[in-house]
């Protein structure tokens, strides 16, 4: 006889035959396969010795399982030896159609309990163990995952993700994304917000705003434009999962430098007249500021470089009161004066800019935010001034001399503002590239690449094109024609498809094609239920992004009404990883090896783009197709398809898949072949591309090799590109340069001490270095 | 303190070492997940 079971956690319980029968009775119900019979005897309800079919068929099937482990001689069964037995009872009974939703039950079951152990164990790895040790600690860079804020984010993250792919997502799209057909970026926000978005800051300052703690007025000088820029990217950050971007930073810091020039001249000239006539402030102020405030209403202000109309009214206005001479002098120093310190409190509006940037805190405090700043294309002389004086804040370095890691600068690049010799711009240019040599910053964007070029209207910078972050570009609009610009849009949601497993299973081209049709398709329809449930979010649930009118046509909406309308401007992008390895699969060559293989992948990717088109026709939404960024992403498709499928040399070889459609990091290949190769598949991945060249070296002393690189990828239709190059920092010496074993300027090694005395005589010979802790 | 420790400064300070990581900066290497981790590893450099 059996009385005792023995229970998944090792622990001994009565032996209680109802528990199985009300588990066979549910597997009854969801079969229906007693339904006649049950309706029948409720028919005969009345007659004596009724009894309840499903009750008591169940526990004749549960008797029957019990009598097979008693025969077998198990006293003491297991929960999986009992459910073994139901399962034979109901097939030996007959009940075929129960017995398959026993075994359904019974995996359902398991998978519950297989998640909710896999969520202890993930957040058990997350409380104790370091983030060096731990990868998923890791999975973001710029998330200190050893932080109180970083952990809790993290806990949160993943809980969230466990629960989207239970309860939320439909079980086809849980399923590819589990087993790592493909990857649903950002999965923890699956339901909460959309990617990112370009704010437009000169809208956004206009009558001021508001970050939901109180209401900021519309700034009045650089520094305060600087300030609220950053501001800006952080409120905005709060709302949003991914990076947060300015599509024009030069013209609307323009602004700002006006009006502190404006005042810069009027207190300059206020200053010069009382130097020169002798009088006090309180009889020559009132009158230089009535008159400047008069000249404005008719158009006429002081301007960084002078214009002929406002000096002429001022000199003859100001002789009526003041000896001309006198006058005309005063405007020369009050020029003068006001161009330098404008220039001067624009470069610490800059350098604050950067600051804000690398240490103020969003979500939660575990992160700066992802910001990214577009410019180049300005040539105001305000805006000039500007890009200088980023670009020579950025040249320094934060505090320490340290490379600053945000903003991402971009510098848009274009034929006739700034590319070559004799461009308005062309000095700013170089000095991006010099100033890019040291610090990695700015990458550049590229107007004049042809898919770019078409949509660039002159005088209208919102047509500009502007990336993002990694490498996000929203500019064509499918759902709005009319509305083809970048400013207040953004990615909706990406998810991106494992391409070498598909070349893996398939081994075919054809059948290649096919698949990745299936693949596309089936990421469409997963895109498009992220969207519904994104579309049903309020106003009230994005208070900046929406409720500050950030979001293209957002103002026009109340707190209570849903985005739904609104968002249709973003994009839903598709996005892929490991073109290399996908090659090397179905050709036994990468694209960097061979012309057809090139000529393949162009065609994969470029069936790839046909389809987002026709989505978007389809669908009247906006679908594109992505390089993807994949940072988690390198190592979590290659991780299970190495389990999978085993090692497969040149495939799942190493511990990362090649980035989107790079060729291969570890392939030996000229930057100008590279760059060749690549460019193509920047026109057509429409949601966003970046390729990288490495350069040996300290390209700041070869400019013109750095320079020429740049040149080339305007030159072959690259349309957003970046040089690496090493930066390293000795913090204790201050050296920001190549450092090899040991640093070249106090000549220790990784971790290792000077003295002090040495310390001290390179203090003498460096007096800018920065103060170490400890180091007097 | 002892008057040796007093006088030797930078112990178990590590160099930084920044790296482009998919389009972003970090600020060291060490915060690289495995995968980033040996994909940095295997960059060779482009000539030009």
């Amino acid at each position: 006889m059996i009385f005792t079971v023995k229970k998944r956690d090792g622990r001994e319980m009565p032996f209680n035959i109802e528990k199985i029968s009300d588990a066979i009775v549910k597997a009854f119900r969801a079969s229906g396969e007693l339904n006649d019979q049950i309706k029948a005897s409720q028919e005969q309800i009345d007659l004596l010795g009724h009894e309840d079919v499903l009750s008591s068929t169940a526990l004749k099937v549960a008797a029957y399982a019990v009598g097979r482990l008693e025969a077998e001689g198990k006293t003491k069964p297991d929960i999986e030896e009992i459910q073994d037995a139901v399962e034979k009872a109901l097939t030996d009974n007959n009940y075929a159609d129960t017995a398959k939703s026993y075994i359904l039950y019974r995996a359902e079951r398991t998978r519950i309990r297989e998640v909710n152990t896999r969520l202890m164990h993930t957040l058990r790895d997350i409380t104790f163990s370091s983030a060096k040790e731990s990868d998923l600690k890791r999975e973001n860079a710029n998330i200190d995952g050893d932080t109180a804020m970083g952990t809790m984010l993290k806990y949160g993250s993943e809980s969230a993700k466990h629960f989207y792919t239970m309860m939320m997502l439909k079980p086809e799209h849980s399923q590819a994304h589990m087993n790592g057909d493909i990857h649903i970026h950002d999965l923890d926000f699956y339901s909460l917000t959309m990617t990112c978005c370009q704010i437009d800051l000169i809208k956004l300052f206009k009558n001021g705003f508001n970050t939901g703690h109180g209401h900021l007025r519309e700034p009045k000088d650089i520094r305060s434009y600087a300030a609220l820029a950053a501001i800006a990217i952080q409120s905005n950050q709060n709302d949003q999962h991914g990076g947060q971007s300015v599509p024009n930073f030069d013209y609307a810091m323009a602004d700002g430098v006006r009006i502190t020039y404006r005042k810069a001249y009027l207190s300059n000239m206020v200053k010069a007249l009382m130097l020169f006539t002798g009088k006090e402030e309180e009889e020559i102020q009132p009158v230089v500021k009535k008159l400047h405030s008069e000249m404005a209403e008719m158009g006429m202000v002081a301007t960084l470089v002078p214009n002929e109309k406002f000096v002429e009214t001022e000199a003859r206005e100001l002789s009526k009161s003041f000896d001309t001479e006198m006058v005309m002098k005063a405007q020369k120093f009050a020029e003068k004066q006001a161009y330098e310190e404008t220039d001067k409190t624009t470069f610490q509006a800059m350098e604050a800019f950067v600051h804000n940037l690398n240490s103020m805190h969003s979500r939660a405090g575990a992160q700066t935010p992802f910001s990214s700043i577009n410019y180049g294309m300005c040539t105001d002389p305000e805006a000039r001034m500007v890009m200088k004086n980023l670009l020579l804040t950025t040249d320094e370095g934060l505090g320490g001399g340290e490379t600053a890691i945000f903003p991402i600068q971009i510098f848009r690049v274009k034929k006739g503002i700034n590319l070559n010799e004799g461009d308005p711009n062309y000095d700013l240019f170089k000095l991006a590239c010099k100033v890019s040599a040291k610090r990695l910053f700015p990458n550049f964007s590229f107007q004049d690449a042809p898919y770019n070029l078409q949509y660039y209207k002159p005088g209208h910078p919102e047509t500009e094109i502007s990336y993002m972050g990694c490498r996000t570009r929203v500019i064509g609009n499918n759902y709005d024609p009319t509305r083809e610009i970048s400013y207040g849009r953004g990615n909706l949601s990406f998810t991106s498809i494992n391409l070498p497993r598909i070349a893996i299973k398939m081994r075919s081209i054809d059948l290649f094609f096919k698949e990745l049709d299936r693949m596309l398709q089936l990421v469409s329809d997963q895109l498009m239920e992220r969207f519904a449930v994104q579309s049903r979010r309020k106003v009230k649930n994005f208070p900046f992004l929406m409720g500050q009118g950030v979001w293209i046509d957002s103002d026009k909406l109340g707190w209570e009404d849903t985005v739904g309308e609104v968002i249709k401007h973003g994009t839903l992008s598709i996005g892929f990883i490991g073109l290399a390895e996908t090659l090397v699969m179905l050709t036994g060559k990468h694209h960097g090896e061979s012309e057809s293989s090139q000529q393949l992948g162009l065609k994969i990717i470029g069936h790839m783009r046909d389809f987002c088109d026709k989505e978007s026709k389809r669908l009247g939404l906006n679908f594109s197709l992505l390089a993807t960024p994949a940072e988690g992403l390198s190592g979590r498709f290659v991780r299970m398809d190495k389990k999978k499928y085993g090692i497969i040399p040149g495939v799942t070889d190493r511990d990362y898949y090649t980035n989107s459609f790079h060729v291969p990091v570890y392939y030996k290949i000229s930057a100008f072949k590279k760059l060749a190769l690549e460019a193509p598949y920047h026109a057509l991945t429409n949601a966003g591309h970046i390729s990288y060249i490495e350069l040996d070296g300290d390209p700041t002393q070869n400019l013109d090799a750095f320079e020429k690189i740049v040149r080339y990828m305007a030159e072959v239709g690259i349309g957003y590109g970046s040089i690496n190059h090493p930066v390293d920092r000795d913090p204790v010496c201050g050296f920001v340069g190549v450092i090899g074993d040991t640093c070249p300027r106090c000549g220790r090694s990784d971790g290792h001490y000077i003295s002090e005395e040495k310390l001290n005589e390179l203090r003498k010979k460096f007096p800018g270095m920065p103060a170490f802790r400890g180091i007097r | 303190m002892s008057d040796k420790e007093k006088s030797l400064y930078g112990e178990g300070v590590c160099f930084e070492r920044i790296r482009r990581i998919t389009g972003y900066l970090v600020g060291t290497v060490d915060r690289f997940n495995n995968a980033k981790r040996a994909e940095v590893n295997d960059r060779v450099k482009h000539g030009v």
